[in-house]
């Protein structure tokens, strides 16, 4: 199949195209096993594979994918034809950074792989977490496990040939019960990033079971509890609602493609332009963000992008000021001349497809906030006046320029004086994207980090659903509008 | 004449009955054209031919499944994943109740909602679509975005409890064309939708693109005060809630569990205006309806609400089955949703800017990010986007920037509907995150609505 796709990629030069290239998954393997209320209502396994192939023809871009590889001359014609008709429309030629020609190959790192653990082994530790869940006042309780094991094998004119094997495990737990007003809550537990691999050894039962007593703990008391009142006051975000803040309003933000409004028919916008990079204040000088696809614990690193260039750790924002972006080849071209200045010295290494029949966009990789110097959750609270601790994630919605922003969380505690003052319900916070990072006053330590894992971000047309991840610390943003 | 697609899960039936094994066949397969626009250019062109195949497996209370994105000729794939699958179902926990195997009971093939001349169409015809729609409408400021996406999607299912089929062939489309000012970053759009190929009306969709231009281009912008307002609005703001509130709120299951705005005790009761009648109609192809669900349950006109009242609770398979209820026709990806038109003669923008009004209305023609804040009050969330206006009283027009509407469903549809327009348009939801799944709703062109309430709203665009 290597040779025939060469072969297919050099016959798309001789037909005038000035670059071409295709992603070859052999397999895509997903299993999943998901437990409601002790019934294991999805046990499924799933195999994809086919080709994807892109053709550059007369600065314009064609794509062709298929699951039936016996004709593939047609696929590689079907995305040439797609590019010539395209070129018939172009504005921009699409130009791509420079590159090295590489031949490499990237496992991601895992001591286990899931899918060589017996099934029964898998299903045993669901029943246990689920009667770990079953007790007084939990109505519906849901546990998951989500493997994927995915081999690509990309190919380009320029010379590249990258084999991947990407192995992930996205597991989960959640109960729910509803409050006196027929109101459903729920806590859940989305295990951060733990260790350096993300293999099955991730799965670590006695984390789970200690976890399991804490969420039902937090369900029994957001039942009871009151709502989260109106009004400004101090939020102070825990990973597991600031991995989500950080998603909509740092990491789509900044993605080049949208700042330069290719996403304009669909997932919109972005309120940042090319003139803002290196003079816009986006957070207050606490604020240092990155996209480090070089964590080897996150599905946001995946050693090349679709474009084949390596895995890179990028300042996007520093002590408050906006220096970078979220970028592939082409889109760094682009700007660069548009700006008349260069913004961008190439690519970051962050054009990714979520599978063989989508075409690369840019995407996250692990968009992170660096840690500061405000000590512990505890350290945080003691020096709010007035504020409501916020985590998980409930609903999110964002404008479409990520301009302003509303989450709901599963739950809060309110602070007063210093102090924890006790659990409500049905929280909410919204706000402006800049003045909110600008009133950015406490950034948590290295103890109040942790990786969390994003496995349905949504992008493009057509569609595509990407795993990425965030590491971030706990945040406190001040004069925050809540409960609306 | 012979049905490859047919021939082939006959033969994967013939595999898993050799094996004993009771096995249910989903296929589904995807001819997906794109043509996407970005900076008045085509950014993208794309074609996927897909096929997928779902197989589920059952044995007493155990089921289990497996599903493949394939080459349908590889046989040896086909029945390895069959064999995996054998494997699996024994190994499956028992539910605490009876899973139901699909018995089909007739032989089906229903090729209503296709239409050749829509599967045909070329590049060339989509450009030249685009061309017609933004001729002269672009400058060095205002430029095109869009996507025209079109495909051909064919499902078919068979089990191995008796050699009955359904086979289900749709053709569907979905143009929207986007004006974007590069200097000030609004945005203005128009969408259409399409089963066949006149469908396609390329004067439409300019007209209204150019009335939204010359308003974006001519008014003054403003940050509208908070606060509650007459709301009119458009297609796919009214498609997408109604499609929330239909689909979720309505179902069995979420109900049961907790998760739906609706009780047991609703039934029969006034929940929305009772300007508002929602049926899923099962019966009308340009909202591909087919007669029977993925699991052979027949489907015809399930009635939602009428005027206002609810008439009950959706029930698909596995709910039906948890729960014991009889299930409505409901196991399938999308409903075929239509609401019986208003009063109001209202047929295009030019004509709601032009209805009498003694007070301020803002149209809202898309809500952009539609999240559940509170799945048991019902209570949602968005920003408008593409175009809203906020028609004056003096008979002024006004460009809001966009806001935010943090509301109930009954907010949106509950008594203070004023009213819908007498027109309807068929607006395309189709999904691509992952498969293609061709929905479309039949909904009034304009609803308006008093006393939405304006929670956040944008100081610049």
């Amino acid at each position: 199949m290597k040779q025939a796709i060469q072969t297919q990629i050099e016959r798309m030069a001789a037909r005038g195209a000035t670059y071409a290239d295709a992603r070859w998954y052999p397999f895509e393997d997903q299993s999943l096993l998901f437990m409601w209320n002790g019934n294991l209502k999805e046990f499924n396994a799933s195999r994809e594979s086919g080709l994807g192939v892109r053709v550059l023809y007369h600065g314009a871009w064609g794509f062709s994918a298929a699951s039936q590889l016996s004709d593939l001359p047609a696929v590689f014609d079907q995305a040439f034809d797609n590019a010539r008709a395209a070129a018939e429309r172009v504005t921009f030629p699409v130009r791509l950074a420079e590159k090295e020609a590489l031949q490499a190959q990237f496992h991601s790192p895992n001591r286990i792989d899931p899918f060589e653990v017996p099934l029964g082994e898998k299903i045993n530790l669901l029943r246990k977490l689920d009667e770990a869940l079953t007790q007084p006042g939990v109505e519906q309780r849901a546990i998951w496990m989500n493997f994927t094991r995915k081999q690509i094998v990309y190919f380009d004119s320029e010379g590249s040939e990258i084999e991947k094997t990407i192995i992930e495990v996205f597991p989960g737990m959640r109960v729910m019960a509803r409050d006196p007003q027929g109101g459903m809550q729920s806590r859940k537990f989305l295990p951060s990033r733990l260790g350096a691999t993300r293999g099955w050894e991730t799965m670590d039962e006695a984390l789970f079971l200690e976890q399991a007593g804490r969420i039902v703990s937090e369900l029994n008391q957001l039942v009871v509890a009151e709502d989260c009142p109106r009004g400004q006051r101090s939020v102070i975000l825990l990973p597991g609602i600031m991995f989500l803040q950080t998603h909509e309003t740092i990491g789509h933000a900044l993605e080049l493609d949208r700042i330069l409004g290719y996403e304009l028919s669909f997932a919109g916008g972005s309120f940042v332009r090319l003139e803002d990079f290196g003079h816009l204040r986006y957070g207050s000088e606490k604020l240092t963000a990155r996209a480090d696809a070089t964590l080897p614990n996150s599905p946001g690193s995946f050693g090349f992008d679709d474009d084949g260039v390596p895995a890179q750790n990028n300042l996007l924002i520093d002590k408050g000021l906006l220096v970078g972006a979220i970028t592939g080849r082409q889109m760094v071209e682009e700007a660069n001349i548009k700006a008349h200045r260069q913004i961008f010295a190439g690519s970051s290494g962050a054009d990714r497809a979520s599978s063989f029949y989508r075409v690369p966009i840019e995407r996250m990789t692990n968009i992170n906030i660096d840690p500061g110097s405000d000590g512990s959750l505890e350290d945080i609270v003691r020096n709010t006046e007035k504020g409501v601790i916020l985590d998980g994630d409930k609903s999110w919605s964002i404008g479409s320029n990520r301009e302003q922003f509303h989450f709901a969380t599963d739950i809060g505690w309110l602070v007063e004086d210093g102090q924890v003052k006790g659990v409500v319900k049905n929280a909410t916070y919204r706000g402006d994207t800049l003045p909110f990072y600008n009133s950015l006053s406490a950034v948590g330590g290295p103890e109040t980090w942790e990786v969390r894992y994003v496995d349905n971000c949504g992008k493009g047309q057509p569609s595509q659903i990407m795993q990425l991840g965030h590491g971030v610390p706990v945040c406190r943003f001040d004069n925050v509008t809540v409960g609306e | 004449m012979t049905n490859p697609v047919i021939e082939l899960l006959e033969e994967l039936r013939w595999y898993a009955l050799g094996k004993g094994l009771k096995l249910a066949i989903f296929y589904h397969e995807e001819q997906s054209r794109l043509t996407r626009f970005a900076n008045s250019a085509v950014s993208l062109n794309t074609s996927e031919h897909l096929v997928r195949l779902r197989l589920i497996a059952f044995e007493g209370q155990r089921k289990a499944e497996f599903d493949l994105i394939c080459d349908p000729a590889d046989t040896a794939s086909l029945r390895g994943a069959i064999d995996q699958l054998a494997d699996m179902v024994a190994l499956a926990q028992p539910l605490s109740y009876q899973p139901t195997f699909p018995v089909y009971p007739q032989r089906i093939s229903d090729i209503r909602a296709y239409d050749e001349g829509l599967a045909a169409l070329t590049s060339e015809d989509r450009l030249a679509f685009f061309n017609e729609v933004a001729q002269g409408l672009e400058s060095a400021d205002v430029r095109l975005s869009g996507i025209f996406s079109s495909g051909v999607t064919t499902t078919a299912q068979i089990s191995t409890a008796n050699e009955n089929s359904q086979f289900f062939k749709v053709s569907d489309a979905k143009i929207s064309v986007v004006l974007s000012s590069e200097k000030d970053k609004w945005e203005v759009n128009a969408e259409q939708s399409a089963q066949k190929k006149s469908d396609l009306n390329a004067p439409a969709l300019r007209a209204d693109l150019e009335f939204l231009l010359r308003c974006y281009q001519q008014g003054t912008p403003l940050s509208l005060p908070l606060g509650k307002y007459r709301v009119v609005f458009g297609p796919a703001a009214s498609a997408e809630v109604l499609e929330i509130m239909a689909g979720w709120g309505g179902s069995g299951g979420a109900m049961k569990r907790g998760f739906s705005f609706l009780r047991p005790e609703d039934v029969g009761r006034q929940v929305l205006s009772p300007l508002l009648t929602l049926v899923d109609d099962a019966n009308l192809p340009e909202l591909y309806g087919q007669p029977a669900d993925e699991f052979g349950v027949p489907r015809g006109r399930f009635q939602l609400y009428e005027k206002g009242v609810f008439q009950g609770f959706l029930w698909e398979q596995d709910d039906a089955d948890e729960f014991g209820e009889q299930p409505t026709g409901h196991t399938l990806p999308s409903m075929s949703l239509a609401v019986a038109p208003g009063s109001m003669p209202c047929a295009n923008l030019e004509q709601l800017a032009a209805l009498p009004r003694t007070e301020d209305v803002l149209y809202i023609p898309y809500i952009h990010y539609i999240n559940i804040v509170n799945p048991s009050k019902g209570l949602i969330t968005g920003s408008s986007r593409f175009g809203a206006l906020l028609l004056r009283a003096d008979g002024t027009i006004a460009i809001p920037y966009n806001v935010r509407l943090t509301q109930s469903f009954s907010d949106f549809f509950g008594e203070r509907v004023a009213w819908l327009s007498r027109e309807t348009v068929v607006y395309n939801t189709s999904g691509t995150y992952g498969r293609r799944i061709p929905t479309a709703l039949r909904v009034p062109r304009f609803l308006c609505v008093d006393g939405i309430e304006v929670s956040h709203s944008n100081t610049s665009y």
